[in-house]
């Protein structure tokens, strides 16, 4: 959880990703964003993001990308 | 029948599949919508209904294969130790793969053929003729089904969701033809999902009261867009795009602004009576439009303007394409080169020129329609290259970016982009379209405007005035949209003779007022033709 | 739960068609000009003709007005006529302008030129002209912009004639070398069924108003063809109608097609009008037996009618 903070820092920094559970409603994170973000994602935890997970419900807050991380983790 | 604003579909057809979906009993429901769904397809293309069945059994047909080899998968994958699932994995992927490119090609082929062979034709000839080769190649023409470049993209859309296991594919033929050819959404969309429609499609779910009022109350406010707006402003916009060079740079913007409107009145309007039959059979169809002309960027106002269009390229083109491998690497090691801004842009805007590349071949085949496309891709990587040195500017030159003045320019600013590119969408040829634009550049005048032959191309002072209120009582509605409220609901809420009056009004204004009749010759429904 | 529904809707709708109604009482022409908004004035000229003093009224598309002057007709025979003829007028049209006339005319003779039973139309043509003549809100609903004051609540007084009741001058020449287009053949034109049956109703109403309906073929190089007469002939034998095809009468009716059309044979100008009215108006006096008005009194205003006539066509 702290890895994947760490890269969501780096990429956007100052939002409170503890909290906030708007990331794609609210346009913090635009679709660049979740480029580079999927593309750091999956250097760090040795995974492939489908094209089908990139909807706003696994992006609208670190605890859903979180979750979404571990789910492709089992496969 | 040749739109949802004939005689036709609203007094003989909606009120026939009305009556007998609900006598039919609730299992059945599904079987009448699709016989009505065929035949209003053959009462508009007739036998190039062939068309349709052939891809929904392609389709059909390859969605089976398709779950047959992920079940194979699974079947293995149960049996195998943790480590060799990887290999297995990649083995049915290929094996997926291949069907479904197959699929798509087809599909996507038969389109392309049927649409573009005209304009590739004549391409090649004039490359030909430029060469001076005395080659005459037989251009091709083919009649369109209605409705191909619709069905296609939900036909790809429902073969890959289910390559990508996001549906389960449908067992029933019948059903499969039903989300594929459904009457309400095969003319002009909105491009739906199977995830989202078939339950409600095959359910033969109940009809309430309250959603049929509602779905009536959006049928007239969709007609009134079309018949009293749209309508009444196609003579002059027709002798302004036929005739341009007749008019100063000040009409021809002029046109180009009222373009604008009637195509967005024309097909947000088709959209309040495709939604609105659905909620008189208490079907939620997705909103194709969220009062575009309040974006604040151009790609916002793609997120606001058809909007179906949009997610479909936004799904099966742009994430696909940036997320594939090379695409991915290229954005890892950009990022480290150039930045969180900078490095994802690179191959963001690879995808995003391929699907604004898409966008302009999907809404026709002619050289405007592509530029059309580019111009849209240029904006917003234009946008995204000055983004840092614009914010760094407001910030120098402290302009507050939150602050409603600053809102309004963007969104003036936005509305202007997208008039110029409706220009050219509109304009008779590439050619025509420059023309027109080199015109309002350096032969703009308002001399038209105060000399009254603004009235005199098709449409006299009275004519305006309609125009200019039903407009502002659709932007009113537009802004209470917006702020999030619910216009029907407070309607609902105030007493009876308020709000009968309120529909009377309506109805009322609807017939005196529309542009129908003899001496009005109605747009014919402009995003049918794509 | 259920009936408060059916009773709203009962309400609602009821609402609805007094708002149509009123709308259409204050849009319809209060007089049959232009000025007052009425359309298709010349044909609508029958309006304002006493009551009961047309004998023969003439239905059909633009074969119609081209081809019957009453005005020769009435100078020939002391025969009146109206022709309540418009351009591409399909059946259902007609059928709305027979009864439009029976209102206030009793006439003896309706002719409908045959060339409209071919003019083939979707249904739905019927269900809007259905809504047009409940509710004129939906064909005058464009008089928003001329709106008068007499308009609310002003009465309907028709008072403009057509001097020439109906029939369109033209003295425009443009002649064609087709002569043999009535050459015999045994082949059938089909006529739709909805004309069929609206053939049939014209006839049953106008039997219900003491009227003679026959039918008539004007001549029209374009328009007219052996198979179109046979079909006719089929139609009138079958409804028991008096048929007349006048393309076939070329000792009777002296046509020159070189000189007598306007448009290379589709429509007679003014010289084969004349033609084709003469031979009608005696043809039509002693077959029907009908009577000659010039002499009446109540019939003086066609005589001056008559002579602004004669004086358009000299001016011209």
């Amino acid at each position: 959880m702290e890895r994947l903070y760490a890269i969501l820092e780096d990429i956007q920094p100052d939002v409170d990703y503890k909290t906030c559970v708007t990331l794609v409603k609210d346009h913090i994170l635009d679709s660049l964003s979740i480029l580079s973000l999927v593309a750091e994602i999956e250097d760090e935890f040795d995974i492939t993001v489908p094209a089908v997970e990139i909807i706003p419900d696994n992006f609208n807050s670190a605890d859903a990308i979180w979750a979404m991380i571990l789910r492709l983790e089992e496969n | 029948m040749s739109s949802y604003f004939s005689i036709e579909y609203l007094a003989l057809f909606l009120p026939a599949v009305f009556i007998f979906y609900n006598l039919m009993p609730k299992k059945y429901r599904w079987l009448l919508l699709l016989l009505a769904s065929y035949l209003f397809f053959w009462l508009i293309s007739g036998k190039l209904i062939l068309y349709l069945i052939s891809a929904t059994c392609i389709v059909y047909i390859i969605a089976l294969h398709l779950e047959k080899i992920q079940s194979q998968r699974n079947q293995l994958l149960e049996k195998k130790e943790r480590s060799e699932r990887k290999a297995i994995r990649i083995f049915y992927q290929k094996k997926q793969r291949k069907l479904v490119t197959a699929g798509v090609l087809i599909l996507i082929g038969i389109l392309a053929v049927l649409k573009y062979s005209g304009f590739i034709g004549i391409n090649i000839q004039s490359i030909f003729s430029l060469l001076h080769l005395p080659i005459t190649i037989q251009i091709p023409s083919f009649v369109l089904p209605i409705g191909i470049s619709f069905y296609t993209l939900q036909a790809v859309s429902y073969l890959l969701d289910v390559y990508r296991e996001k549906i389960k594919p449908e067992w029933n033929f019948g059903k499969l033809a039903l989300y594929m050819s459904f009457f309400l959404t095969i003319i002009e969309g909105p491009i739906c999902r199977y995830s989202d429609m078939s339950i409600q499609l095959y359910e033969g779910r109940k009809v309430s009261w309250n959603q049929f009022l509602y779905g009536m109350q959006r049928i007239l406010y969709g007609l009134m867009k079309k018949i009293v707006i749209a309508d009444r402003l196609n003579l002059f916009i027709k002798t302004i795009f036929h005739d341009y060079n007749s008019y100063d740079g000040g009409m021809i913007a002029f046109g180009a602004l009222l373009y604008t409107c009637q195509l967005y009145m024309e097909f947000s309007g088709t959209m309040d009576i495709v939604i609105g039959s659905g909620e008189i059979f208490s079907f939620k169809i997705l909103e194709n439009f969220r009062q575009p002309f309040f974006s604040k960027t151009i790609s916002e106002f793609w997120q606001r303007w058809h909007i179906s269009l949009g997610l479909w390229f936004k799904d099966y083109i742009f994430y696909p394409l940036s997320m594939s491998d090379p695409l991915k690497k290229m954005t890892s090691w950009a990022r480290k080169k150039f930045g969180n801004h900078y490095g994802p842009l690179m191959s963001g805007s690879i995808a995003l020129f391929c699907v604004w590349l898409a966008n302009g071949f999907w809404h026709g085949s002619g050289w405007n329609y592509i530029f059309f496309g580019l111009y849209h891709f240029t904006l917003i990587l234009g946008g995204n290259l000055i983004e840092p040195v614009s914010n760094r500017l407001c910030s120098y030159f402290k302009i507050k970016r939150e602050s409603i003045l600053y809102h309004f320019f963007q969104i003036v600013r936005t509305g202007i982009l997208v008039v110029i590119g409706e220009l050219f969408f509109r304009a008779q040829g590439l050619r025509a379209g420059i023309h027109m634009f080199i015109k309002i550049c350096t032969n703009f005048s308002l001399v038209s405007f105060t000399d009254s032959t603004v009235f005199s191309i098709g449409m006299d002072r009275q004519d305006f005035i309609i125009v200019v209120i039903a407009v502002m009582t659709v932007f009113v509605i537009s802004i209470i949209k917006e702020k999030g409220l619910s216009v029907r609901e407070h309607i609902s809420k105030e007493p009876i003779v308020l709000r009968w009056s309120l529909y009377y009004m309506l109805i009322l204004f609807i017939v005196v007022f529309g542009a129908y009749g003899t001496g009005y010759v109605p747009v014919d429904p402009i995003y049918a033709n794509f | 739960m259920k009936v408060k529904y059916i009773v709203r809707s009962f309400l609602f709708m009821t609402g609805l068609l007094i708002c149509l109604g009123t709308a259409s009482i204050v849009v319809f022409p209060k007089n049959n000009t232009m000025e007052f908004g009425m359309r298709d004035v010349n044909a609508n000229g029958i309006l304002g003709e006493n009551d009961n003093t047309i004998d023969v009224l003439v239905l059909g598309d633009s074969e119609s007005y081209s081809s019957i002057s009453p005005m020769t007709i009435w100078n020939e025979t002391g025969i009146t006529s109206y022709v309540c003829g418009t351009s591409a007028q399909q059946l259902y049209e007609s059928m709305n302008f027979l009864k439009q006339a029976l209102q206030n005319q009793k006439p003896k003779i309706v002719i409908l030129e045959t060339n409209a039973i071919y003019r083939n139309f979707s249904p739905v043509k019927m269900i809007e002209n259905g809504f047009n003549q409940l509710f004129p809100i939906f064909q005058y609903h464009n008089r928003w912009k001329s709106i008068l004051p007499v308009d609310f609540g002003g009465s309907i007084e028709y008072t403009w004639r057509d001097d020439l009741k109906g029939f369109k001058y033209s003295n425009k020449i443009e002649g064609t070398n087709a002569q043999d287009y009535m050459s015999k053949t045994d082949k059938i034109a089909e006529i739709s069924e909805l004309n069929r049956q609206y053939v049939k109703e014209m006839a049953k109403l106008c039997e219900e108003n003491d009227a003679k309906f026959i039918l008539v073929s004007t001549p029209s190089t374009v328009n007219w063809n052996y198979a179109r007469h046979n079909g006719i002939c089929l139609l009138a034998d079958e409804y028991e109608l008096d048929y007349y095809d006048l393309n076939l009468l070329s000792k009777e009716i002296l046509i020159d097609w070189s000189q007598d059309t306007r448009d290379k044979g589709d429509h007679l100008n003014y010289y084969g009008a004349f033609k084709v009215s003469k031979y009608l108006a005696h043809f039509l006096k002693e077959k029907y037996a009908l009577s000659d008005h010039r002499q009446e009194k109540e019939y003086q205003s066609w005589n001056e009618s008559y002579q602004r006539y004669q004086t358009i066509i000299a001016q011209n």
